[in-house]
């Protein structure tokens, strides 16, 4: 929307501008936190996690008209930041991902976080970071973010039955990495081959 | 209902979606199968460590908020933001040139990747050559004749004084190509180093860069490029990049001043 035009009609356009402002940041902005604590998971470092976020919030403030007031504002923001992130990898697909701890986010909240031990933090970060996007995408959105599979299928544009199966690959990939007879220590985590053609 | 479809449906009954008669009897199931009941409690407390575990991280979106809210307000204001070109797609920048480094290794065969905005690059070579390497170059060091020049290309002559920051003065200039258009070339210094900066007219057309922060109500875009730091702010009349080798805060500092004073 833009602010220019006839003069008699400057005072009202700003006053409908300053409102859909307003509207935004009461229903959008607010979800800023989720979207770029996905995007830390997703991306390659903070930055481009940022500028990930930065670009999924101008996009929704753009196309800000076309959402439809009270539904799932969160799910909307999410759809946009996932064709995003989508568009990007397609144009690097077949490249392995290396995400390092430090990138995976493993920076705790401080000192003393009641009842998780930094070694156990660390094993499950680490263990996430070395699941394939779609893995780690399904958890993140369905297990920490609360989305329902219905949710998740809209988001990702895939049938309810695929996030369904991928849900259950994804869980038994994680305890798999995570169980202490795997013997997958690993200080930076690189997607197999496997994971890498199921990319493709 | 048997273990198969436990398995298969453990997704639907963990997020509540599961129908109410198929919930009865996936319960049922779960009271008479040990096996079942102990694989839905062990993913449930797999999720319950990793929710955990990811919402005690520190999440600070303080400053993509401030970006956020600083670039929807240009807009509204009516400014023509540059198009995106974040951190991600820089990655993809890299990564796209590094197969394509590949190809050319294996295959010997040409190929093609994407690069920083050309007019940035441009302005990165013309600096390092003609700054940097002195190679030799027509310049006009006599004020009057820069000034004259400036008003020629439709630049006032007083933004040349304006954008001259505490401790800077005018040392020479001349015109160049960025890009196929005609920049003034400034060369300013502050004693101990020179810097480059470029001055067009704006002919509405926003340049294409990543947008760091709004200065003075102007996107200003920085890149760097092989140890050479480029920032350029975006006025109603004039485009104005800054290259420096000095450091990245150097040239924003520049351009922050030629945003507030243009």
């Amino acid at each position: 929307m833009s602010v220019n035009g006839p003069a008699f009609l400057l005072p009202r356009m700003t006053t409908t501008v300053r409102a859909r402002q307003d509207e935004f940041e009461r229903v959008a902005m607010p979800h800023s936190p989720s979207l770029l604590r996905v995007a830390r998971q997703l991306a390659r470092d903070a930055p481009a996690a940022e500028d990930l976020v930065q670009d999924t919030l101008l996009r929704a403030w753009r196309s800000f008209d076309q959402f439809q007031t009270g539904t799932n504002a969160k799910a909307w923001l999410f759809r946009i930041m996932f064709n995003r992130f989508r568009a990007v990898r397609r144009k690097v697909r077949g490249r392995a991902v290396t995400v390092s701890l430090d990138q995976a986010g493993a920076e705790p909240n401080g000192p003393g976080e009641p009842g998780l031990a930094l070694n156990e933090m660390a094993a499950i970060t680490q263990a996430l970071a070395a699941l394939s996007p779609e893995h780690r995408t399904v958890l993140l959105l369905g297990v920490v973010e609360g989305f329902s599979c219905r949710e998740l299928a809209e988001i990702l544009s895939i049938p309810i039955g695929t996030v369904m199966s991928r849900l259950s690959r994804a869980r038994r990939a994680l305890r798999e990495r995570l169980a202490p007879t795997s013997g997958r220590e690993r200080s930076a985590a690189v997607c197999s081959e496997r994971e890498v053609r199921e990319l493709q | 209902m048997n273990c198969s479809e436990i398995a298969r449906l453990a997704p639907l009954y963990i997020t509540g979606e599961l129908e109410a008669q198929r919930a009865a009897e996936f319960d049922q199931h779960l009271r008479t199968c040990s096996s079942c009941i102990e694989e839905v409690q062990r993913q449930a407390r797999l999720d319950a460590r990793l929710r955990d575990v990811i919402l005690a991280q520190k999440t600070d979106v303080a400053e993509v908020d401030r970006r956020v809210r600083d670039l929807i307000a240009a807009q509204v204001k009516g400014h023509r933001l540059p198009r995106l070109w974040p951190a991600w797609r820089r990655g993809a920048t890299l990564a796209m040139g590094f197969a394509a480094a590949l190809v050319l290794i294996v295959a010997g065969y040409g190929s093609f990747s994407r690069r920083p905005p050309r007019v940035y690059s441009d302005a990165a070579t013309d600096h390092r050559l003609e700054v940097i390497e002195r190679q030799p170059r027509p310049w006009l060091n006599d004020p009057e004749e820069i000034a004259s020049l400036a008003a020629q290309q439709g630049i006032a002559p007083s933004a040349l004084h304006a954008i001259l920051t505490e401790g800077y003065h005018l040392v020479r200039a001349k015109l160049c190509y960025l890009d196929r258009r005609t920049f003034l070339h400034l060369v300013v210094s502050d004693g101990t180093r020179e810097t480059s900066i470029y001055l067009r007219p704006h002919d509405g057309k926003p340049l294409s860069g990543p947008v760091r922060e709004i200065a003075n109500g102007k996107p200003l875009c920085t890149s760097d490029l092989d140890q050479v730091h480029v920032a350029s702010v975006e006025t109603a009349e004039l485009v104005a990049i800054v290259v420096t080798e000095q450091s990245a805060d150097a040239a924003r500092d520049l351009a922050r001043f030629a945003a507030a004073v243009l």
